[in-house]
């Protein structure tokens, strides 16, 4: 195996640079060593013009233009790209779906008390979604109105509807691009099988047609299954409020039975963290030789019990590996999506106890505790059971505790920063429209090993709050930001002045945590709320989105469901289009002209920061607000990582 | 058998007409279908469902390696150098070069594993391995061997057929450098290091594909 020691170009956070240290000491492969082993990766499928949906195939196409121009069925480069990117947000968009699918269907049995560790946490809220829906919720008792409301949500899924309940939160004009071009989400399950349908061979060849649907797809993500995961989750485990807690590989304790909880399903990690607090098991983890038990979140179940619970959280995608690697972690719950099938060989260097938890996800040398509501607070029991009966194994001369953990805040759901302005988006759409704030932008999405770990995030965060510009993170983003110090009432001070004196009035952040992955909805609730304040369409507003080192599929999606919405995205690693220069004129230009928004392709957050501020001045300008001549600002000077790092 | 003194003029027939695979490293984009068709040529079954459950599996003789920058590959194989360095350093003569088609061939039997060849050879192609055709017995020199029984049979070299964007080109060397005179300079700056976007000829979406590479490498603190 070709390891070096560059792990330097691999992370900004100098936790993740001690553990790779380590792999690299004691020869245990990672993520980064698996990339360079992968490397030349295929440039037809980098580009997107390799094709296998049928057995003529496989086929590819020449991107240079000299060899094969078409496939075995003759579809060209272009069909070949828009049919595997709309595949691609098909598995994203089902991705967040499913999961709202099971959350719903817990919410659900929950109404029919038949679950065990749940309860309606946030019954306001579970009245307001009714009420959305027409529901009756007067002098009902809960449990009733919760038994339609599932009933409603549960044909969110699927085929006999014009378009999901959700869109009533749509800016009227915003509805009306959408009804005009034919892409309405109409079934959440209906979309990504159309999508699946159409990408058949002999189905639909028309590139702009195809990638149509996809934006169509996506939108039953953004305003359907990511929407319900949400608001369905806030009903069970509770609306978010601000809450201060920490973060990185420092949260672990030496002296404590540690528990990593990794994936994105609140469901089962809420009830751990019910049972964790269970005087039995507290006085067994004592009798192990441990002072307590300490749960920390990794990943999206990371942040959704960080939002709600201020759970540590130990960090985000790229340090799975490496949190095993302190030696200081007894057990890894793992639900679903994103998880490494790499985290059972790494426990195998270590005492760590990999617990799969959902029958949809299992992972070779994971032991599995199924998850099922009825029972849910005996199975979090059991779980945390294992995790002590494991810290009897650890070795303490393993034990490598690479950092001090650092404050963070979490917790703004559209409540809480609808609160923290005094209970109206007017606060904010004042310090808009004076220039205070120059604008919001959306900064989500995971790690890829092809980016410095945390760079593409911190870097241009801190170039736009630096400039005025409101930022708020979910994912892996939030994390990195976290880590960086940037997400504290006292990081007002790297804002610029405008944006500093807001923080400072409110006691905010800069820098704020909405949540989640499935919680990129929230923002899409933030801007239809910023836009229908203001009587214009969201393409109208100086906001913006990036996803720096995204990797993943459900990224596509959310990426195409937040362009949908109308709002400019900055993307930090090329999605698979090049191979067809049409569908990167579609996407980098031609949309805009039809959603009003489009997508850039920018790895230095440098630059990222330069296309986003000019884009939020333009916007500032066309609405007639104070703005900054778009063309007098220029990117700072990219900064190679390592001083960027220090 | 040939050997190492077969003289020049015996082969100038051959060189009148010298066939190669030549390489065009900015058309390369790095999915190794090139190793795939070479390692099949060089199996037992050479059927693609059944090579790779072969034992020991067939391995490539061409080699598809990751360039300094992400987005940049070449595929590094024996060029049948004239004189070959590796001919002239075999001590046992394993070594020699096939008089109809100039290719540069191993004899395993008479190979010893010294390594010799691998020492000199300027692109280092040369591995060592138990040959399925030798009857696994021993480790012994293995290198591409131009596919000599493709060409006898008047078909092109394995690695050149499965190559589509035309990084792997086999014909008359002069033909393909009278078509593409302009090349050799950018492959010698690309050897030297400075191949980036704009010396190659790409279209302009493959050329955005290999500027993503090159400045995502470059942000990540230089070169690999």
């Amino acid at each position: 195996m070709n390891r070096t020691n560059s792990n330097g170009k691999h992370t900004i956070a100098g936790d993740a640079r001690e553990m790779i240290a380590r792999a690299q000491e004691e020869n245990i492969a990672t993520v980064w060593d698996r990339l360079r082993e992968q490397e030349p990766q295929c440039g037809y499928c980098a580009m997107g013009v390799s094709c296998r949906n049928c057995a003529m195939g496989p086929c590819r196409v020449d991107p240079f233009g000299e060899g094969p121009r078409k496939g075995v069925c003759g579809a060209t480069a272009d069909t070949i790209v828009a049919r595997n990117l709309g595949r691609a947000i098909a598995a994203g968009a089902s991705a967040h779906s499913d999961h709202g699918r099971d959350i719903l269907e817990t919410f659900a049995a929950l109404a029919e008390g038949k679950t065990s560790g749940y309860r309606i946490t946030d019954a306001e809220k579970l009245k307001a979604l009714a009420r959305e829906r027409g529901i009756a919720t007067d002098s009902r008792p809960i449990e009733d109105v919760a038994r339609d409301l599932a009933a409603a949500l549960f044909e969110e899924f699927g085929t006999r509807k014009e378009s999901l309940d959700f869109l009533a939160r749509v800016p009227a004009k915003r509805r009306e691009v959408w009804r005009k071009l034919g892409i309405t989400p109409r079934g959440i399950d209906r979309e990504n099988v159309e999508m699946l349908h159409r990408t058949h061979m002999g189905v639909d060849n028309d590139y702009a047609n195809i990638l149509l649907h996809a934006l169509r797809t996506s939108l039953s993500d953004g305003w359907g299954g990511s929407m319900i995961a949400t608001e369905l989750s806030d009903v069970m485990f509770g609306t978010p409020k601000p809450v201060l807690s920490r973060v990185n590989l420092g949260t672990l304790r030496a002296d404590s039975v540690n528990i990593a909880l990794h994936g994105h399903n609140p469901m089962l990690s809420d009830v751990i963290v019910q049972a964790a607090q269970d005087p039995e098991l507290v006085r067994m983890a004592k009798e192990a030789g441990a002072a307590g038990i300490n749960l920390v979140g990794l990943c999206c179940t990371g942040n959704e019990l960080l939002m709600r619970r201020g759970v540590p959280m130990a960090g985000n995608h790229l340090m799975q590996e490496l949190a095993i690697m302190t030696g200081a972690l007894e057990a890894m719950v793992v639900d679903y999506q994103c998880i490494m099938p790499s985290v059972t060989e790494v426990a195998k260097c270590f005492h760590t106890q990999v617990i799969s938890t959902f029958d949809k996800a299992r992972f070779p040398g994971a032991i599995h505790v199924r998850f099922d509501p009825e029972r849910g607070i005996e199975t979090g029991k059991e779980i945390v059971r294992r995790g002590i009966e494991a810290f009897r194994n650890r070795n303490p001369q393993r034990v490598r505790i690479p950092a001090v953990p650092v404050p963070m805040m979490a917790g703004f759901s559209v409540e809480a920063i609808l609160g923290a302005l005094g209970g109206t988006p007017q606060p904010l759409v004042d310090a808009i429209a004076k220039g205070t704030i120059r604008g919001a932008v959306g900064i989500v999405g995971c790690n890829n090993p092809k980016i410095p770990q945390d760079y593409g995030h911190v870097a241009l965060t801190r170039r736009l709050i630096e400039n005025d510009i409101l930022v708020l993170v979910t994912g892996c983003a939030a994390v990195a930001n976290g880590k960086a110090g940037q997400m504290t009432p006292e990081a007002a001070e790297m804002a610029g002045p405008g944006l500093k004196a807001v923080c400072k009035s409110l006691g905010i952040p800069p820098v704020l945590h909405v949540g989640s992955c499935v919680d990129n909805s929230r923002i899409l609730v933030l801007a239809a709320a910023l836009a229908n304040a203001l009587g214009v369409d969201i393409d109208q507003l100086p906001l913006a989105g990036a996803a720096p080192e995204w990797y993943s599929e459900k990224a596509v999606s959310i990426g195409a469901y937040v362009v949908a919405s109308g709002i400019f995205t900055v993307l930090g690693v090329e999605p698979p289009i090049f191979g067809s220069k049409k569908v990167v004129e579609l996407l980098a230009s031609g949309l805009e002209g039809v959603v009003g928004a489009k997508f850039a392709v920018e790895p230095d957050p440098e630059k990222a920061a330069a296309l986003i501020r000019k884009h939020i001045e333009a916007k500032r300008a066309a609405l007639g607000l104070p703005h900054i001549p778009p063309e007098t600002i220029h990117a700072a000077e990219t900064r190679l990582y390592a001083e960027a790092a220090d | 058998m040939e050997t190492a003194q077969t003289s020049a003029a015996e082969r100038s027939t051959t060189l009148d007409s010298l066939k190669t695979v030549f390489v065009r490293p900015e058309r390369c984009i790095g999915c190794r279908q090139c190793e795939f068709a070479c390692a099949l040529e060089h199996s037992e079954s050479r059927d693609p469902a059944r090579a790779p459950w072969e034992s020991p599996a067939p391995r490539a003789r061409i080699h598809v390696e990751a360039g300094f920058t992400m987005n940049s590959s070449f595929p590094n194989r024996c060029h049948h150098c004239d004189p070959a360095p590796c001919e002239q350093a075999c001590p046992t003569a394993a070594i020699y070069r096939d008089r109809e088609l100039g290719l540069v061939l191993v004899e395993p039997a008479k190979c010893i594993a010294c390594a010799m060849c691998a020492m000199v050879c300027p692109f280092d192609v040369i591995t060592f391995y138990p040959l399925a055709a030798n009857g696994h017995a021993r480790i012994t020199a293995v290198k591409c061997d131009g596919c000599r029984d493709r060409v006898s049979r008047g078909e092109i070299p394995a690695c050149a057929e499965a190559c589509k964007v035309g990084a792997l080109v086999y014909g008359e060397l002069n033909e393909i450098l009278r078509q593409e005179r302009a090349l050799e300079s950018r492959v010698a700056l690309a050897a030297s290091g400075a191949a980036l976007a704009e010396l190659s000829r790409a279209p302009e979406n493959v050329a955005g594909w290999r500027q993503w590479g090159n400045e995502a490498s470059r942000m990540a603190g230089g070169l690999r």
